[in-house]
């Protein structure tokens, strides 16, 4: 359950830019997350429902872009999408991959009026 | 509720072997406000920041720390019964005259390892996160005020007994040791990728039991590379001896450099 860690992080992040801009509100959050940054989407939605009440995110939507996963082959230098860290280099076989992104755990960008 | 001052039980203490009083983190603040939504006037604020981003500075924070002072940090991470303690008790009591070292001792409730480190004579500090799955940045900060460490030294963080939530927050330490034994299965580096990636060195422990358990060595290996091919092993059993010397002297190595 580290996602309500997660999920307390980003709406305080969120409520400090809010919160600078002068806002009364929250009404969306956006975040980027890679396919491997170890977060349960559905989980993720449940603490930050918990979360935000009591807050200026209360009942604000939280949208979240999944960005994919690439790897790099080390042996052949082929880069490939992949949707879990063991990943088999589709051109010459071998698991040794550098993931080049897929880590990504981020705050977008905050909607408030 | 904690009986010494009345605290959730679910909040984070930290506490030395032998001292009958805790204190509290400063937690997470948050600024409380009712509002009524009007989304007619909306406008974004680009943010663009790591979600994860107080936790990585303050890692940070706490690796420049060790670095001023030379001091080795090591995260031991695994699943609850993998034998981390047991592996420190052994380690602690060989290489005391060797090594100057702390033990940071990470678990949701009691001070059972920390009592258990202590009789090493080694100095220790309980953290109990209460319902927290992981130790952060921040805790580890606290800790290692409070422990006041010396200059040279190895510090020993054991992390909450969990392979999944301590994956995503950096301490700060110089290496993260992830913990296997052989009566789970040799499977886990595939089910548990995310901590297995993380992590720069794999301990298997345990190895005295091999004749009795489903477990094959050399599998958890390649699974564990492929799923990432820097690691590095060690098989040991913590309770018979057996391969204890190349992790010692691998200990040994590292707390010079």
């Amino acid at each position: 359950m580290h996602e309500m860690s997660i999920a307390m992080n980003i709406i305080n992040i969120a409520c400090k830019e809010a919160e600078k801009d002068g806002a009364s509100s929250i009404s969306k959050i956006e975040l980027d997350v890679g396919r491997l940054s170890g977060i349960m989407i559905d989980s993720l939605q449940f603490c930050y429902d918990a979360v935000c009440k009591g807050t200026l995110a209360e009942n604000s939507l939280l949208e979240i872009n999944e960005l994919p996963a690439m790897a790099c082959c080390k042996k052949c230098e082929h880069t490939f999408e992949i949707d879990a860290f063991m990943a088999l280099c589709p051109e010459c076989d071998s698991y040794e991959i550098d993931i080049l992104q897929g880590r990504e755990l981020k705050l977008r960008a905050v909607s408030v009026n | 509720m904690c009986d010494t001052c009345g605290c959730g039980a679910d909040s984070t203490t930290f506490r030395k072997h032998g001292e009958d009083h805790h204190h509290h983190g400063d937690g997470h603040h948050h600024t409380h406000d009712h509002h009524t939504h009007d989304h007619s006037n909306d406008r974004t604020i680009a943010v663009e920041q790591d979600i994860l981003g107080e936790n990585n500075l303050l890692a940070q924070r706490n690796r420049g720390y060790f670095e001023a002072k030379n001091i080795f940090a090591i995260n031991l991470v695994s699943s609850p019964g993998s034998g981390k303690t047991t592996l420190l008790e052994k380690t602690l009591t060989a290489l005391k005259n060797d090594i100057p070292s702390a033990v940071i001792e990470g678990d949701q409730q009691t001070m059972n390892d920390a009592d258990r480190i202590a009789t090493t004579g080694v100095p220790v500090l309980q953290i109990n996160t209460g319902n927290g799955c992981h130790l952060d940045a921040e805790m580890i900060h606290t800790a290692y005020g409070e422990l006041k460490l010396q200059d040279n030294s190895t510090l020993f963080i054991e992390n909450v007994g969990n392979l999944v939530c301590p994956a995503l927050f950096d301490l700060g330490e110089d290496k993260r040791i992830v913990v296997i034994s052989v009566t789970e299965g040799d499977d886990k580096p595939l089910k548990y990728p995310t901590m297995f990636d993380a992590a720069d060195i794999c301990i298997i422990n345990k190895i005295d039991l091999l004749p009795y358990v489903q477990f094959d060595v050399e599998k958890c290996k390649e699974y564990a590379l492929r799923v990432n091919h820097h690691l590095k092993f060690f098989e040991v059993s913590a309770t018979t001896g057996e391969g204890m010397e190349t992790w010692y002297a691998w200990l040994k190595d590292q707390s010079q450099k």
